[in-house]
């Protein structure tokens, strides 16, 4: 199926639209994992299984939680979703509108041209050799972070440390 | 080029107009904030991945850790904001004071 990427691609599209049309805050998370997820299976289309583990670990099981729980603090006693008011639905059925057309404009055109020529659809072939060892690029690749990137890593780090006693001073108040 | 980047850079123009926007609250353009972070990792690993440049895959785990940093400092004025005002309404925050 020639058009599975892009189709998921659509899918992305119509999720950062859904939290981006603001509703309450706590659906806008559900959309973001939904992005998240999406995302995931496009990493994993393109074989980096890697990147996209961590994308899962990480970003969702992560970040996202965090979110969650600061939006759970944050929220009020009723709130507002895509369905609720016509400033959020409006917004939302915007963005669907106009991912429509661009979906209508590359069925009919098979490019887009804006400043460079976007007219590849990518068929990949992951391609499994036979004999004894097989490389994964997108490990052996993050894994040299520790080898050729060690000051990267001396510096995040040292970064998140700072980050850690940032947010502490913060919530300290006075 | 391949056309699966109109997608996702439209989703990181969709994710920046959030963030320019208020609405009512505060957490919703830290949530865009973390959607720009999100579509800037899928772009990285789609290339290194296409061109078969092993090494610039460092670049979406090197992105995800400061974007951690990131989103814990915004999530930590929200809270401070929150603790002040009892919830992070737009319209509760002046220049006088955070």
């Amino acid at each position: 199926m020639t058009y599975v990427l892009f189709t998921l691609s659509v899918l992305l599209v119509m999720g950062f639209v859904g939290f981006s049309s603001k509703p309450s805050p706590i659906y806008g998370g559900l959309a973001l994992i939904v992005s998240g997820v999406v995302g995931c299976m496009i990493i994993l289309n393109y074989g980096g299984a890697y990147l996209g583990l961590v994308m899962f670990l990480i970003y969702l099981g992560g970040m996202m939680v965090v979110f969650g729980y600061t939006a759970a603090m944050a929220i009020e006693e009723y709130p507002e979703t895509w369905g609720s008011g016509f400033e959020v639905f409006g917004c939302f059925l915007v963005g669907l509108m106009m991912e429509v057309g661009l979906v209508l404009w590359v069925l009919e055109f098979d490019e887009v041209v804006v400043v460079v020529s976007l007219n590849d659809m990518g068929n990949w072939v992951v391609f499994e050799g036979e004999g004894l060892e097989l490389v994964r690029g997108d490990s052996i690749g993050a894994g040299a972070l520790y080898d050729y990137g060690r000051w990267l890593v001396v510096v995040a780090g040292w970064t998140l440390f700072v980050g850690v006693y940032i947010v502490i001073e913060i919530t300290r108040g006075n | 080029m391949p056309s699966i980047y109109i997608n996702i850079a439209l989703a990181f123009t969709i994710s920046l107009l959030g963030i320019l926007t208020y609405r009512s609250h505060l957490i919703s353009s830290l949530l865009c904030l973390e959607g720009i972070i999100l579509s800037l990792f899928i772009i990285s690993t789609l290339t290194a991945s296409n061109i078969h440049f092993s090494l610039a895959n460092i670049i979406p785990i090197a992105l995800l850790v400061f974007a951690a940093c990131e989103a814990a400092v915004g999530l930590a004025l929200l809270i401070s904001i929150s603790s002040t005002y009892g919830l992070d309404y737009i319209h509760k925050l002046s220049l006088l004071q955070c």
